[in-house]
C-alpha cells in the first residue's frame, strides 16, 4: 500500500479511537444542556467511570460488570450535581467543579488503596469485534468495522440520541425545559424531574465514556487518565450545536485534531508549525463556533439558570 | 450598606465564618472516615497535616507560598462571581499574566527595584486582562456563553506558554535547557523574600493589600456598587441606566487582570522564570477558594490560607503516614459541596423539612 494511504488510515483509526469515548459521554451531556443544566463535572464523571470500570472488571473478570460499575458510579456523581443544581438551585459551575475535584481525589486515593499492588497488570477489556461481511470491505471495513465494542456504540448512540431528542414527546419536553420551562410547567410537567432525568443520563453516559477510555484500550488505570476529554465534550457540544448526532461528528473532528498533532512529526509539519498550535486547534475551533464564525450557534435559552417557578 | 456599626460588622463576620467552619468540619470528618477505612489512623494523619502546615515557622512559610496564588486567583474569581460573571478562565489569564511578567522581568531596565517590580506586576495585570478581552467582548456585547469560552481559552493559554518557553523555537525559551523554561529574571525583577531561608515572598503581601483594596472598592465605592448591581439585579441595573455591556466588559477585564497578577507573582516571587505548565490548576482551585469565602475579598484571605495549609500539610502527611496527597482534593470537594448546600439551606430554613422534595423557591443567589 502507498505510504500516504497508510498514514491517512492510521490517522483516521486513531481519530476514531479518541473520539468514541468522548462521543459516548457527549450524548448524555447534550441532553442535560438542552434541558438547561450545565455540567462541567463531566470530566470528573468520566474519570470516576474510568476507574470503576477497571475496578469492576478486575474483581469480577467481567467487562460487562466493569461497564455497569462505571455507569453506576457516573450516575451517583450526577445525582450530587442534580441535587445541588436542581433541588438547591445552586451555582452549576461550582457543583461541577466540586465533582471534578472529588473525582481526582477519590480515584487516586482508591487506586492506591485497592489496586496499588497491581502495578501494570491489565484487566479484561473490550474485545475487538469484526462485523460479518462489512469488515471485508477494503479500507472502510478495516477502518470502521474491526473495532472494539464501544466504538460501535459510539456510532449508534448519537444517532439514537438525536432521534429521541427530536422525534419523541420526551425529547420535546427536554428541549422545552431548557427553552421555556414555564411552558413545561403549564403543561403540568415537572421541570425539575426532567432535569433530574437528563443529568442522570449524562452521568450514566459519562461513566460509560470513562469506561471506554480505560477498558477500551490500555486496560489499566492511571492518574487523571481522562486527560481533559470531559472538557472536549463541552467543546464538541458547542460545535455540534446541541444536536447529539452533530456532536458525535464534532467529537470525531476533535479526535482528528488530537491524532494529527501526535502524527504531525512524521509529516515534517512540526518544522513549519510547532505542535502546540495543533493542540490549541480544538479549543480555538470551539471559541470560533461560539463566536458565530462557524455558522450560527444558539445555546438553549435557559442554560445554566436555575428554574424558579415563581418568576414567571 | 453605609450604616456601619460594630454589632453589624460582627454579625456579618459571624455569618461569613460559621457556615464554612461547619462545612470544613464535616468535610474533615468524612475524609477521616475514608482514611480510617483505608487502614490509617485519622488523628495521626490530621496531626501530620497540621504539623506540616502550621506546626512551625518553616511549615507556615510553605503554607504562605502555597496560599499566595490561591489568594490572588481567588480575588479574580470573587471579582467576577460577585458581579454575576462566571469567569472560569482564571487559569489561562494567570498563565498570560506570567508571560507579561516574564517579558518585563527579563529586561534589564535602568530603574530602581521597586519600580521594576511594579512594572512586572502591572505587566501581569495587563496581559491577564488582555487574555480576557476577547471572551469579555463576546460575552458582554454578543451575549456568548462566557463559561465555555473562558474555559477553552485556558487550554489555549497553557499550550501558548509551552510554545513560548520551548527551548528550541520558543521566543522566550532558554536555549539548551532540559525543561521548557525561560531564562532567569534580572535581579531587580524578583520579589523580595519575606522570611530568610524560605521561599515566602512579597507576593503574599501584595495579595493581602489587593484583598483589602478590592473589598473597599466593591463595598464602599459607587463604582463597585455599580459593578455588583449588574450581577445581583440586572433588571434594576438596566433600569437605573447602567450600561450593561460596558460594565460586564469591565468586570471581565478586572477579573482577568487580578488573575494575571497571580501568575506574575509566581514568576517574580517563586520561580524567577517562566516554566511550561507551572500552575497545578491554581485557576481552578481559586474557584473553590472564592466560594468558601462567599466571594468576599477579605474572607478570601482566610479561605486561601486554609487551602494553602491543606496543600502544604498534605505533602508531610504523605511522607509521614503514607496517605495519598489527593485526599486533599476530597476534602476540598466536600467543603465546596457543604458550603454551597449550607448557604442555600440557611436561606430557606424550612427546606430541612422537605429536604427530599423538589424546590419550590429559588434562593437569592442564583447563577454567578
Amino acid at each position: 500500500m502507498h505510504g500516504n494511504l497508510i498514514f491517512i488510515l492510521d490517522w483516521l483509526a486513531a481519530s476514531i479511537r479518541y473520539a468514541a469515548p468522548v462521543a459516548l459521554a457527549s450524548v448524555g451531556s447534550v441532553y442535560s444542556e438542552r434541558s438547561g443544566i450545565f455540567n462541567i463535572g463531566i470530566e470528573g464523571m468520566m474519570l470516576i467511570g474510568a476507574f470503576f470500570g477497571i475496578l469492576g472488571s478486575y474483581y469480577t473478570d467481567s467487562v460487562l460488570v466493569g461497564v455497569m460499575a462505571a455507569m453506576l458510579a457516573g450516575l451517583l456523581c450526577s445525582l450530587i450535581h442534580a441535587y445541588m443544581s436542581v433541588t438547591l438551585s445552586a451555582n452549576q459551575i461550582i457543583s461541577g467543579q466540586a465533582i471534578n475535584l472529588l473525582a481526582v481525589g477519590i480515584t487516586n486515593f482508591l487506586n492506591r488503596a485497592l489496586l496499588g499492588h497491581l502495578s501494570g497488570v491489565r484487566v479484561p477489556g473490550f474485545a475487538v469485534i469484526k462485523i460479518p461481511l462489512l469488515h471485508k470491505i477494503p479500507i472502510v471495513g478495516q477502518l470502521f468495522f474491526q473495532q472494539t465494542a464501544h466504538v460501535y456504540l459510539a456510532y449508534l448512540i448519537p444517532i439514537i440520541g438525536a432521534w429521541i431528542l427530536y422525534r419523541t414527546t420526551w425529547g420535546l419536553n427536554v428541549r422545552a425545559a431548557g427553552e421555556h420551562p414555564q411552558a413545561v410547567r403549564s403543561a403540568g410537567l415537572s421541570v425539575e424531574r426532567i432535569r433530574y432525568a437528563t443529568i442522570a443520563l449524562s452521568g450514566l453516559m459519562a461513566g460509560l465514556g470513562g469506561a471506554a477510555v480505560s477498558l477500551g484500550e490500555v486496560r489499566i488505570f492511571t492518574q487523571e487518565m481522562t486527560g481533559g476529554r470531559g472538557f472536549v465534550v463541552l467543546a464538541a457540544i458547542v460545535v455540534g450545536k446541541w444536536n447529539p448526532a452533530l456532536t458525535g461528528l464534532a467529537c470525531l473532528l476533535f479526535g482528528g485534531a488530537s491524532a494529527l498533532q501526535t502524527r504531525a512529526q512524521t509529516l515534517g509539519a512540526l518544522d513549519i508549525i510547532p505542535h502546540q498550535f495543533y493542540n490549541m486547534l480544538p479549543y480555538l475551533l470551539t471559541c470560533a463556533a461560539l463566536a458565530g464564525f462557524v455558522g450560527r450557534t444558539v445555546q438553549p435559552e435557559k442554560l445554566g439558570e436555575p428554574y424558579d417557578p415563581e418568576q414567571d | 450598606m453605609n450604616s456601619w456599626s460594630l454589632k453589624g460588622a460582627l454579625q456579618k463576620a459571624k455569618d461569613i465564618i460559621v457556615g464554612p467552619i461547619i462545612a470544613i468540619a464535616l468535610a474533615l470528618l468524612l475524609a477521616g472516615i475514608l482514611i480510617y477505612f483505608s487502614g490509617y489512623e485519622p488523628l495521626a494523619a490530621y496531626g501530620a497535616l497540621f504539623k506540616g502546615s502550621v506546626g512551625n515557622i518553616n511549615s507556615l512559610a510553605v503554607t504562605g507560598v502555597r496560599m499566595t496564588p490561591l489568594l490572588l486567583g481567588g480575588l479574580a474569581v470573587a471579582m467576577s462571581f460577585s458581579c454575576g460573571v462566571s469567569n472560569i478562565g482564571i487559569e489561562g489569564q494567570l498563565y498570560l499574566g506570567a508571560v507579561g511578567a516574564t517579558i518585563v522581568g527579563l529586561m534589564p531596565l535602568p530603574v530602581p527595584q521597586w519600580l521594576h517590580l511594579l512594572l512586572v506586576l502591572a505587566a501581569g495585570f495587563v496581559f491577564g486582562a488582555l487574555w480576557a478581552t476577547v471572551p469579555g467582548y463576546l460575552y458582554a456585547y454578543k451575549g456568548v456563553n462566557e463559561v465555555v469560552l473562558t474555559l477553552m481559552l485556558n487550554y489555549v493559554a497553557i499550550y501558548l506558554v509551552s510554545y513560548l518557553t520551548n527551548t528550541v523555537y520558543g521566543p522566550l525559551g532558554e536555549k539548551g535547557a532540559s525543561y521548557s523554561q525561560s531564562p532567569e529574571l534580572v535581579s531587580t525583577a524578583r520579589l523580595p523574600i519575606l522570611l530568610k531561608g524560605s521561599s515566602l515572598h512579597v507576593g503574599l503581601l501584595v495579595g493581602i493589600v489587593l484583598a483589602i483594596a478590592l473589598y473597599i472598592f466593591m463595598n464602599h465605592t459607587s463604582s463597585g456598587f455599580r459593578l455588583r448591581m449588574v450581577g445581583f439585579n440586572p433588571h434594576a441595573a438596566e433600569y437605573a441606566g447602567i450600561p450593561m455591556e460596558r460594565t460586564r466588559m469591565q468586570i471581565m477585564l478586572l477579573s482577568g487582570g487580578l488573575a494575571g497578577i497571580a501568575g506574575a507573582s509566581e514568576v517574580a516571587g517563586l520561580f524567577h522564570r517562566l516554566y511550561a505548565n507551572f500552575s497545578p490548576g491554581y485557576g481552578f482551585d481559586a474557584i473553590a477558594v472564592s466560594l468558601l469565602a462567599g466571594n468576599n475579598p477579605l474572607a478570601v484571605i482566610l479561605s486561601s490560607a486554609f487551602y494553602g495549609a491543606l496543600r502544604a500539610g498534605a505533602t508531610r502527611m504523605q511522607q509521614v503516614i503514607g496517605i495519598e496527597v489527593s485526599i486533599v482534593f476530597i476534602i476540598q470537594a466536600f467543603t465546596i459541596l457543604f458550603v454551597t448546600a449550607g448557604t442555600v439551606l440557611s436561606h430557606r430554613p424550612s427546606v430541612i423539612k422537605k429536604l427530599f422534595r423538589f424546590s419550590k423557591k429559588s434562593p437569592a443567589e442564583g447563577r454567578g
